[in-house]
């Protein structure tokens, strides 16, 4: 399998979004599966982004005390993915865009997200289901108009992949 | 998505806004080789063409242009230079709307313009004023 083999520019990263109103999230299994994931990994999912920002797994653990011990222990337990504040170019008729105000308003639907990292030949995806949990639209007047949305990942459904 | 804008679209157009704006001033780009016979005229020079870049690798993912044109009106008499100063900046100063003429346009959310200065060339006897217009254009 051929991670990519070189520090990569930021910009180097996309992020794609499972189509669909009513998507059908990859399971878990599948989330680490790069046909899977690829196959939704396509010009037509792509979000505008103006940056990815960081992603991965949040830190967590438990902090534990003992009476009378002069140390306490802090146990790392299995954190949930990192939350992501998306800021994206605001085209009021983008397809994809309109998927996120619709999970916006719903709050309800799990749909499948991929960061794909490219070097111009190999590829690494980062794949997640996740539900969003806010729309803003930003029109500041010396820029684009942005807006802005929040993904909040599931827990534990997420896998990493890349190409053969 | 938003494509790269067409410059060719933009000179074609700054140059017909302004000759519309001024008129029957003569309206140049960059340079006037008859400045020394023509009382009055404009030039023009476009520059800080730039649609920022966004993630990823796709081309067509970019924001917004906001290029800046130059406004340079040359006058052998100070006062024609202010009246076709202020003629611009009332003109374009807060524009919004179909910018150029019915050939060659395109939309402008906002036109701001900037009067830079006045002053004086010496050596070819004409009054100069400097003006920059900032376009903000959807994409």
């Amino acid at each position: 399998m051929a991670l990519p083999n070189k520090v990569l520019p930021g910009f180097s990263a996309s992020l794609y979004c499972q189509a669909s109103a009513t998507p059908t999230p990859l399971t878990v299994a599948n989330l680490s599966v790069y046909a899977s994931v690829s196959a939704l990994a396509v010009s037509a999912n792509l979000l505008p982004v103006e940056a990815i920002p960081a992603f991965g797994q949040d830190d967590a653990m438990a902090n534990f005390n003992v009476a009378g011990s002069r140390q306490s222990d802090k146990i790392p337990t299995q954190a949930a993915p990192t939350s992501m504040t998306i800021t994206a170019a605001w085209n009021p008729s983008d397809a994809n865009l309109l998927l996120m105000r619709g999970d916006a308003y719903n709050g309800t639907i799990d749909r499948t997200f991929i960061i794909s990292a490219t070097d111009g030949t190999n590829i690494v995806n980062y794949a997640f289901n996740g539900r969003v949990g806010q729309f803003t639209v930003d029109p500041n007047p010396t820029a684009e108009a942005k807006c802005t949305f929040t993904i909040h990942p599931r827990g534990n459904q997420y896998g990493w992949s890349n190409n053969a | 998505m938003a494509t790269q804008q067409d410059v060719r679209l933009y000179a074609q157009a700054i140059q017909a806004q302004l000759s519309s704006i001024v008129t029957p001033v003569p309206v140049y780009a960059n340079f006037n080789r008859n400045f020394a016979t023509q009382p009055k005229f404009i030039t023009w020079q476009l520059r800080d063409v730039h649609q920022p870049v966004y993630t990823g690798n796709v081309q067509s993912i970019k924001g917004i242009d906001t290029p800046v044109f130059q406004i340079s009106v040359f006058t052998t008499e100070m006062a024609d230079g202010f009246n076709i100063a202020n003629t611009i900046l009332q003109a374009l100063h807060g524009y919004s709307g179909t910018f150029g003429n019915v050939t060659y346009n395109f939309k402008v959310s906002k036109a701001d313009v900037v009067w830079l200065y006045h002053g004086y060339d010496n050596e070819i006897g004409l009054h100069n004023i400097f003006m920059d217009c900032t376009i903000y254009i959807p994409t």
